[in-house]
């Protein structure tokens, strides 16, 4: 690991960031900060607004009827809710891979391709050498390399999702969101996106949410716990699962509720 | 691994006689669905067979009572032409309303929009004609003084197709899986991108078959047509005005019947059979159409 991995670069600041559903509130005065080129892990019983808050961060509750937010989200010093900002950007620059892999139904190479190609790329070659490379990245490419044209649904569930994932990489975000990416799938599939997303941190800022305590402690640099719509502790990780602040995360983690 | 399981050793008595129970049920159902289908078409080919030539549709009612001779050109493309009008006007309206419904589906403005265009779903298709009639025909009162006519006749039914369209395009829709919709957006297409190159192909054999649903409702209908075109035994040189009037197969048969001639009930039952084929060649070119293109989307995004 290069000796930089020890000073946390901000990327995402959320400063007293509350989130509403209608009249239920889902998130309360959050305060946090998602750093570049590490792991940031979400922790928290199930309903407790892990997804509402990492679906915040690209803007992709704007299409949920009813919702809106509060306090400030920014990207790189860039306020994300100002009326001025384009969503359509930000997702551009924050990819997000969802719990079901959810493949389009084209085939392998047009599902890697789709994102450029709503950005106006035409050209063949250069179609084929980000497809390629994205593949590379995600680990899918030995797999995959001699069936390009075929359907995405003939993979594995597993390779669904690294599929996915090649196809949020290929459009060159700089963070990437996962919500629960592994609970659809069997151990050494999770295993196999477990691997890939060590690799991805070098180049990539990356927030996941997991109900699998194990899975936090595996692969990330820091943890958040929420409880409630409530962010109660953010740290290193092994700081949260050895030696937590908070009484509530110290329960959550030793299983005494969740 | 899953190990294989066979499903019909080591089951209960109890569970063998409802499985038996059940497929024959299905069995029961299937035969229920397609008798209809061979009887029309049975009693058709039998009470029509005898006029039924290959002249009988590519040559014009003739002899009298006219349509004792010749055939049915006249209704064939006359049908054609109403289909045509009907679909150039309701399809791209139907389609633009279904995916403002889906788009805008809990807004005000698109629940009122719902409410009324389902109503019209529900307009006995004579209120229709009449209605037609007034705007379209009439050669008093206000009004497009078109006369009875093909266009008179195709716009009443493209009126009628609208809710049809409107109401299965926005269920297709619908049924596009919103993780779908959000893997488009997650990576940055605009909602306008994800609608053309995503939404809509998935939901291209519904709409398909919305269209298909509407073509079919327009070619079985008589009743507008009794008071906007009601019927020409020749082909129109004009689509409106007082020679504009076109020939419709569903009106030929509901007119033949009528008739005191033995020749001209024939004629109606083959022309029953040419309309029942028509529509049955529609449906499975439609079928075939959104296929044909889902497998172009999948090769091309
Ligand atoms: N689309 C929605 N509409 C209304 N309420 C929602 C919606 N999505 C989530 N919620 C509510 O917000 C709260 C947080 O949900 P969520 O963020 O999905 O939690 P988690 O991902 O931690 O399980 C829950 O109480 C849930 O019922
Ligand atoms: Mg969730």
């Amino acid at each position: 690991m290069d000796p930089a991995s020890d000073t946390l670069v901000p990327k995402i600041v959320v400063k007293n960031f509350s989130a509403f559903y209608g009249s239920v509130q889902a998130l309360h005065n959050v305060d946090f900060a998602i750093c570049e080129r590490k792991i940031t892990a979400m922790i928290g019983p199930s309903g407790c607004g892990k997804s509402t808050f990492l679906r915040s961060l690209n803007r992709m509750n704007d299409f949920v009827p009813g919702f809106r937010v509060e306090g400030s989200v920014t990207l790189d010093g860039q306020e994300l809710y100002a009326p001025s900002v384009n969503p359509v950007l930000i997702r551009q620059r924050v990819g997000m891979v969802f719990q079901k892999p959810n493949p389009f139904q084209m085939s392998i190479f047009e599902n890697v391709a789709y994102g450029l190609r709503i950005q106006g790329v035409k050209s063949r070659s250069v179609l084929s050498d980000i497809v390629e490379k994205s593949l590379r990245a995600a680990a899918l490419w030995d797999e995959v390399k001699d069936r390009l044209n075929g359907g995405a649904f003939s993979l594995s569930g597993g390779q669904q999702q690294r599929l996915c994932i090649a196809r949020a990489l290929a459009v060159e975000p700089e963070v990437i969101l996962l919500d629960e990416p592994a609970s659809a799938l069997d151990p050494i599939s999770t295993a196999r996106i477990e691997e890939l997303m060590q690799d991805l941190k070098d180049r990539y800022t990356i927030a996941i949410v997991t109900h699998n305590m194990q899975q936090a402690a595996r692969v990330s640099d820091r943890t958040a716990f929420f409880l409630d719509g409530t962010l109660v502790e953010v740290n290193e990780t092994t700081k949260i699962f050895t030696n937590p602040e908070d009484s509530r995360t110290e329960d959550y983690i030793t299983g005494r509720f969740g | 691994m899953a190990e294989t399981v066979r499903p019909e050793k080591g089951l209960s008595p109890f569970r063998k006689v409802r499985n038996l129970l059940l497929g024959s049920l299905t069995a029961i159902a299937f035969v229920l669905a397609v008798t209809p289908l061979l009887a029309i078409i049975y009693v058709a080919y039998d009470r029509g067979k005898s006029a039924l030539s290959l002249s009988f549709i590519t040559s014009l009612p003739a002899g009298f009572p006219v349509g004792i001779e010749g055939g049915i050109l006249n209704g064939i493309v006359g049908s054609l032409i109403l289909v045509v009008i009907a679909s150039l006007f309701s399809v791209p309206i139907g389609i633009w309303a279904g995916l403002y419904l889906w788009d805008q589906s809990h807004t005000r403005m698109a629940k009122t929009t719902r409410l009324f265009s389902d109503l019209l779903l529900g307009v006995p298709s004579v209120i229709w004609g009449v209605v037609g009639f007034y705007v379209f025909s009439t050669n008093t009162g206000y009004g497009f003084h078109w006369g009875f006519s093909g266009l008179a006749a195709g716009l009443t039914l493209g009126f009628i197709m609208v809710p049809i369209v409107t109401r299965v395009t926005e269920q297709a829709l619908h049924d596009v899986p919103m993780s779908y919709i959000e893997g488009a957006l997650a990576l940055g297409a605009s909602r306008f991108q994800m609608v053309r190159g995503l939404a809509i192909p998935a939901a291209i054999t519904g709409i398909g078959t919305g269209i298909l649903l509407g073509v079919l409702n327009v070619l079985g209908q008589t009743a507008p047509l009794v008071f906007t075109n009601y019927y020409n035994t020749g082909i129109p040189h004009s689509l409106v005005g007082s020679n504009g009037s076109v020939g419709d197969l569903a009106m030929q048969i509901f007119i033949y019947i009528h008739e005191p001639s033995k020749e001209l009930h024939v004629k109606a039952m083959a022309a029953a059979l040419v309309l029942t084929v028509i529509v049955l060649l529609l449906d499975m070119g439609i079928r075939l159409l959104a296929w044909g293109s889902r497998k172009y989307a999948q090769k091309n995004g």
